[in-house]
């Protein structure tokens, strides 16, 4: 008998359907891998698990019995805990508040230093390391994964489900929850993951449930199965990967960056401190570096939404923007890709064609003397859709909300709209961030589509894989400084790995 | 399946709502019968009582409108009330004051000066938010009450009427005032500067890259920030039209209906304008018939108050529950489960 058993579940939003006669069925004791390319419905298959939708058929035995969760509350009762793709933590307080809020169980006078010990003990336990006394606020993004961890942990539970959680980690955080996850296993605990990396997949999972399009397409024992297959089945068809062949010998400039200083108010320290970098035409330079370590103060210094507190200059081919604002930058061909879609990125709550006008609302065709011209608008989004090939929700077409599309579909939209013909130079950040691999695959190939247009890339990203395959040289930065700059042909994970712990090569900090 | 679920809630709705008002009648004493047969011809019984539906729905499509528009843009404007004295009172000093002036400009001059006196009064609020990051809903609520007695003030000074000695001033000249347009009832010709006004904020904010900067500030700053339109900008255009409609709310009512300025003579219409945004979901379009619906249940409660003696603060209850019902209204459409948590 399974532990958990969900037969033929569906579920529809708009008349197209997220889940389709799907089944799942995981053992007490196994890490059971969720794959599906986004917008498979894999969240949406959990979230009716743990009670916050219902499905409109089906049914779901837990420990042998037919239950139908209404709400989170009870799933969690029943010993079912869930760490969603975004947190749900409170910042002010502590990391002990945050574990005991929310639960029924607690009695109105809290004995804390008993709560406190239990605490104590299972994070002990299961090596999830973390101060109960600490802000949750001032945790790093691995310590606040933890703190989910525990909070689910917390409520006695026997299944637990995560939702991407590998997605914002470091290499060395990913580890670490792997360890966590192995000694759950070991102790009985059943685990759902769901992650778009195979290796990840391949290594510590028992079996595999594949989702395509809403419905199940199979599930398979991982020792018995390999990535080539597993993403076969996931897509439907055989998937290129693509990755930069063609090594850039041109020698003009598209970006030069002289010793370019940002500075934080109130701070001493420069966030970015004396980066001289430069990209030529046709070149993909990435910039590796564990995150937070000023790759998100540079982008926006180079794309002009940093402008107080910059030093140094900076230039886009003979165009000097120093200073200029982010319209100037935009008109003269810079192109953004922000690594925060829902913020900085989109509106999640406009539609398509809204969210596609941002850079250009303001030009003909789409308005002229700050009217609107709808058809030109709903012709754009009709063709954005198109040629990307956006999966748009049901019968909402072109006017669905950004915010009810999967994050690949919102990807694209933003690239639809980044870049154009006019754009010049285009700074990427973080760009396949929680995306599938055919989603990925798509971006990487519109990145490599803009070299051979003979564009200048930047790309920055925390995924080694991804700028060892893109990349035509590697930068790497550490506190606010460029470590190293490797050339593609000398790259190697383990040299970048050195130059990203802050250990300086031979070579001098200027490219 | 879905379709019936909220058709039998919308059901569960309208009975409870039925209910509340058979208990409410009742406790005052009326047979509910009766007293809502006394309601109804309150309404539509003669041509009078009818145009009163409009006259008291100006206002509040007005205030409503300023504050749908305020709460699509981002800025939270709890002020409309202080707006609504500000601009009344602006139009009264032109109006009364600059005697100087032919009636046509000192009509128009009202006009201008009332929209600009209610949109600065709550840019102060927008300053704030802007420069300390102060929430505009504290600022523009303690902007009410300055406003309020700044009235209380003017009127027992600058603009009271020395022939009264009341704390209010003269009387409007009949040149100054709006016309009427159904002899024999209040209706004026402001209804229509009303309606005229909801299509114009209805197409700047739908149709325009001014409304779009707007909506985008109040939907997402930061992705306007990002995309460098300024934020600023669309706080401040937000504040100064939010701000001037509610006071042109003001100048109308001085200049059609009251044609004096005097302490408390918005009947909360300024207040009320969150709510008619509440119950139009922040959609101008939709404004107008929150704002008639809310002005004729007024009418047809003074009536049942008049002839059958039942209070009409009891319209003021129901509309209470009809809010707050409003606001759960997630559960109606069957977005939220059992225990109130918003799906995602
Ligand atoms: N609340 C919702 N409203 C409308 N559509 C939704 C909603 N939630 C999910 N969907 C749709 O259901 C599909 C599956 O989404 P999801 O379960 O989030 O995919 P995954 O987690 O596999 O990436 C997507 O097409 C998505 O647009
Ligand atoms: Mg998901």
């Amino acid at each position: 008998m399974a532990l958990l058993e969900m037969q033929d579940i569906s579920i529809s939003f708009f008349g197209s359907y997220a889940n389709e006669h799907v089944n799942l069925s995981v053992e007490a004791g196994e890490i059971h891998a969720l794959l599906g390319e986004n917008g498979a419905g894999k969240t949406t298959l959990m979230n009716i698990l743990y009670g916050i939708y219902r499905a409109e058929s089906g049914r779901i035995f837990w420990q042998g019995q037919e239950v139908d969760f209404r709400a989170p509350q009870e799933a969690i009762r029943a010993g079912i805990g869930m760490v969603h793709q975004h947190f749900s933590l409170v910042n002010a307080k502590t990391v002990l508040d945050n574990i005991l809020l929310g639960d029924e169980q607690v009695p109105f006078f809290l004995p804390r230093k008993k709560l406190r010990a239990r605490v104590l003990e299972l994070s002990e336990r299961y090596g999830l390391k973390v101060d109960p006394d600490a802000l949750v606020g001032d945790l790093s993004i691995g310590e606040k994964q933890r703190v989910e961890i525990l909070k689910a942990l917390y409520r006695d539970i026997r299944l637990l489900i995560l939702d991407e959680p590998t997605a914002v980690l470091t290499p060395g955080e990913t580890e670490q929850l792997f360890q966590v996850l192995k000694a759950l296993k070991e102790r009985g605990f059943a685990v759902i993951l769901i992650t778009h990396r195979m290796s990840e997949i391949m290594n510590n999972t028992d079996r595999i449930t594949v989702l395509r399009g809403g419905k199940c397409v199979g599930t398979l024992k991982t020792a018995e199965t390999d990535a080539a297959a597993l993403s076969a089945l996931m897509v439907g068809r055989e998937l290129e990967v693509p990755s930069n062949t063609a090594f850039c010998d041109d020698s003009k400039e598209m970006l030069s960056l002289d010793h370019v200083s940002v500075f934080r108010s109130g701070r001493k320290r420069a966030t970015i401190d004396d980066v001289t970098l430069s990209v030529h035409a046709g070149e993909i330079l990435g910039i590796a570096g564990v995150e937070g370590n000023g790759q998100k103060e540079l982008a926006e210094a180079i794309v002009g939404i940093r402008r107080r507190r910059v030093r140094g200059s900076i230039r886009v081919e003979d165009q000097d923007l120093t200073g200029t604002s982010v319209c100037v930058r935009a008109e003269r061909g810079m192109a953004y890709v922000p690594d925060d879609r829902q913020h900085d990125a989109l509106v999640p709550g406009m539609d398509i064609g809204e969210n596609l006008l941002l850079r250009q609302y303001n030009h003909v065709p789409f308005s002229s003397g700050r009217v609107f011209h709808k058809k030109a608008i709903r012709k754009n989004a009709q063709d954005a859709v198109d040629t990307y090939n956006i999966r748009t929700v049901g019968s909402l077409g072109i006017h669905s909300p950004v915010r009810m599309l999967s994050g690949g579909n919102q990807q694209k939209i933003v690239l639809a709209r980044e870049i154009t013909p006019g754009a010049r130079f285009i700074v990427a950040s973080q760009p396949t961030r929680g995306l599938d691999i055919s989603a990925s695959a798509f971006v990487h190939e519109k990145l490599l589509e803009q070299k051979r247009l003979g564009k200048g890339v930047l790309l920055i990203s925390a995924d080694l894989e991804e700028i060892l395959a893109l990349s035509d040289r590697i930068a790497v930065m550490y506190n606010g400084r460029i470590a190293g700059v490797l050339s593609r042909a000398e790259a190697t994970v383990e040299k970048i790995g050195l130059l990203m712990g802050g250990m300086t090569g031979e070579k001098e900090a200027v490219a | 399946m879905k379709a019936v679920r909220i058709l039998t809630r919308v059901l569960i709705y309208v009975l409870a709502l039925a209910a509340v008002s058979v208990l409410l009648i009742a406790a005052s004493g009326a047979d509910p019968v009766s007293a809502l047969g006394i309601f109804v011809n309150g309404i539509f019984g003669n041509k009078n009582s009818f145009c009163e539906i409009f006259v008291k729905g100006t206002p509040l499509i007005l205030t409503g409108l300023a504050c749908a528009l305020a709460f699509r843009t981002g800025f939270f404007n709890i002020g409309t009330e202080g707006q609504f004295y500000i601009g009344a009172m602006a139009a009264a000093a032109v109006s009364l004051r600059c005697t100087f002036l032919p009636p046509v400009l000192r009509v128009v001059g009202a006009f201008i000066i009332g929209f600009l006196a209610g949109g600065l009064w709550s840019l102060i609020a927008a300053g704030m938010k802007l420069r300390f990051n102060i929430s505009e809903i504290i600022v523009t609520i303690m902007l009410n009450y300055i406003a309020i007695n700044f009235v209380g003030v003017a009127v027992h000074s600058f603009l009271q009427d020395p022939a009264s000695g009341l704390p209010q001033s003269e009387r409007l000249a009949a040149e100054v005032t709006l016309p009427r347009i159904v002899s024999g009832t209040r209706l004026h010709i402001g209804f229509f500067i009303a309606l005229a006004l909801v299509v114009l904020i209805w197409f700047i904010l739908e149709k325009t890259t001014w409304g779009y900067e707007m909506r985008l500030v109040g939907l997402n700053p930061r992705a306007a920030e990002v995309n460098g339109i300024s934020v600023a900008g669309g706080v401040v255009r937000a504040a100064m039209l939010s701000g001037g409609l509610a006071g042109l709310a003001g100048v109308i009512e001085l200049m059609a209906i009251q044609k004096k300025l005097l302490e408390g003579f918005s009947a909360d219409c300024g207040y009320t304008g969150v709510l008619i945004a509440l119950l139009a979901a922040n959609r101008p379009e939709l404004v107008p018939v929150a704002a008639l619906l809310y002005a004729a249940a007024q009418v047809g409660a003074a009536a049942m108050q008049r002839q059958a003696n039942v209070p009409s603060s009891m319209v003021s209850i129901l509309i209470g529950c009809i809010v707050i019902m409003l606001l759960a209204r997630a559960w109606l459409s069957g977005r939220v489960s059992r225990r109130g948590k918003q799906r995602v």
